[in-house]
């Protein structure tokens, strides 16, 4: 038996004609197809230099609201933990859990105690203590509020947190262009 | 696969024809993109910094307090208020229904060529003025170098 150059060989013993003429290129184009690795590995290079730039370490301190539109602002630091009262046109929450009703709060003019607020914040104050024995005490909360809320209700929430002990507020916003975010 | 052809080889060498191994390293790539995917925060959420304390307020009781001139930023229904206890007291009105927060920049600035050391100032505010009006207001507050800034109701 003489020797020659072996062809394409697609299992003979099976008469699949159509597929053998398909890979056989059969007068058109082949269906061999080379993936272009270079191209896809530097959009995979792009893909992730881009979503390490946007990688940011304490955006999950806060959540968003579909409630709750906060203001925008560019001179900004980051988030830190701390205990975070949310004031939407409806309610006023700490922590998730239900504090006062934004509505109320606003209808009176006069200054007063969200006693609800103050106990939860004193004791969420003592817990501190006893985790952070060693720490000096630096009374800061989050204050995330809708940007159409009016100032009286906001001065009631700040009365309240510095009735219990917390006297640095620090208020939630979009960081906006040029925002620092340094700190 | 891809690889890297370098001229060599010969003379009883071991050859330097190497093979970078892509598929691992394309696995790598997308656990990354999966990783990063995943911990992805889209809105970047910040804050800014305030107290409810009056500047001097924490000094030590056995210490004459020193005479201060404090520096206000008021935020009223009818526009900005610069003033002092000095005495000093200068109205930025709005400008229609908005806010003349460049004529509050410019005034800052102004103030911070007279005391060029001072990082305190003291943000107040009336009842009835919406929250994202303040916000802005204490933006441009710490935007002009006033960093150790506080707010605080006027009868508080």
């Amino acid at each position: 038996m003489s020797i020659h150059a072996p062809g394409r060989v697609l299992l003979h013993q099976i008469p699949l004609k159509f597929v053998h003429d398909r890979v056989a290129g059969g007068g058109r184009k082949g269906v061999d197809v080379a993936i272009a690795l270079v191209p896809f590995i530097d959009f995979l290079i792009t893909l992730v230099v881009f979503l390490l730039t946007s990688f940011s370490a304490s955006g999950e301190l806060l959540a968003q609201r579909p409630n709750l539109v906060m203001p925008e602002a560019a001179n900004v630091i980051d988030l830190e933990i701390a205990p975070i009262i949310a004031i939407d046109p409806q309610v006023i929450t700490l922590d998730n859990r239900r504090m006062a009703d934004t509505q109320t709060l606003a209808a009176s003019a006069q200054l007063e105690r969200i006693e609800q607020l103050v106990t939860d914040l004193e004791t969420l104050k003592r817990n501190w203590s006893v985790l952070h024995p060693r720490e000096p005490f630096s009374g800061t909360v989050i204050l995330q509020a809708d940007r159409n809320v009016d100032f009286r209700v906001v001065k009631k929430v700040m009365f309240s947190a510095a009735q219990a002990g917390y006297t640095n507020i620090s208020f939630a916003v979009n960081q906006g262009a040029g925002g620092g975010g340094g700190e | 696969m891809g690889g890297v052809s370098v001229e060599g080889g010969h003379g009883g060498k071991k050859s330097v024809d190497s093979e970078i191994p892509l598929v691992p390293f394309i696995d790598l790539l997308l656990c990354c993109i999966m990783f990063l995917l995943v911990t992805a925060v889209w809105n970047k959420l910040a804050r800014i910094e305030t107290n409810q304390q009056q500047p001097g307020q924490n000094a030590p009781m056995d210490q004459p307090q020193e005479e201060q001139i404090r520096l206000f930023v008021h935020v009223s229904p009818t526009g900005y208020v610069l003033s002092d206890t000095a005495g000093v007291r200068i109205q930025i009105d709005k400008a229609g229904d908005v806010y003349d927060q460049e004529g509050l920049r410019e005034k800052l600035r102004d103030r911070r060529q007279q005391e060029p050391n001072r990082r305190d100032l003291i943000v107040t505010a009336d009842d009835g003025v919406v929250y994202e009006d303040i916000v802005s207001a204490m933006d441009i507050v710490v935007g002009e170098g006033y960093e150790d800034m506080s707010l605080t109701p006027p009868q508080m």
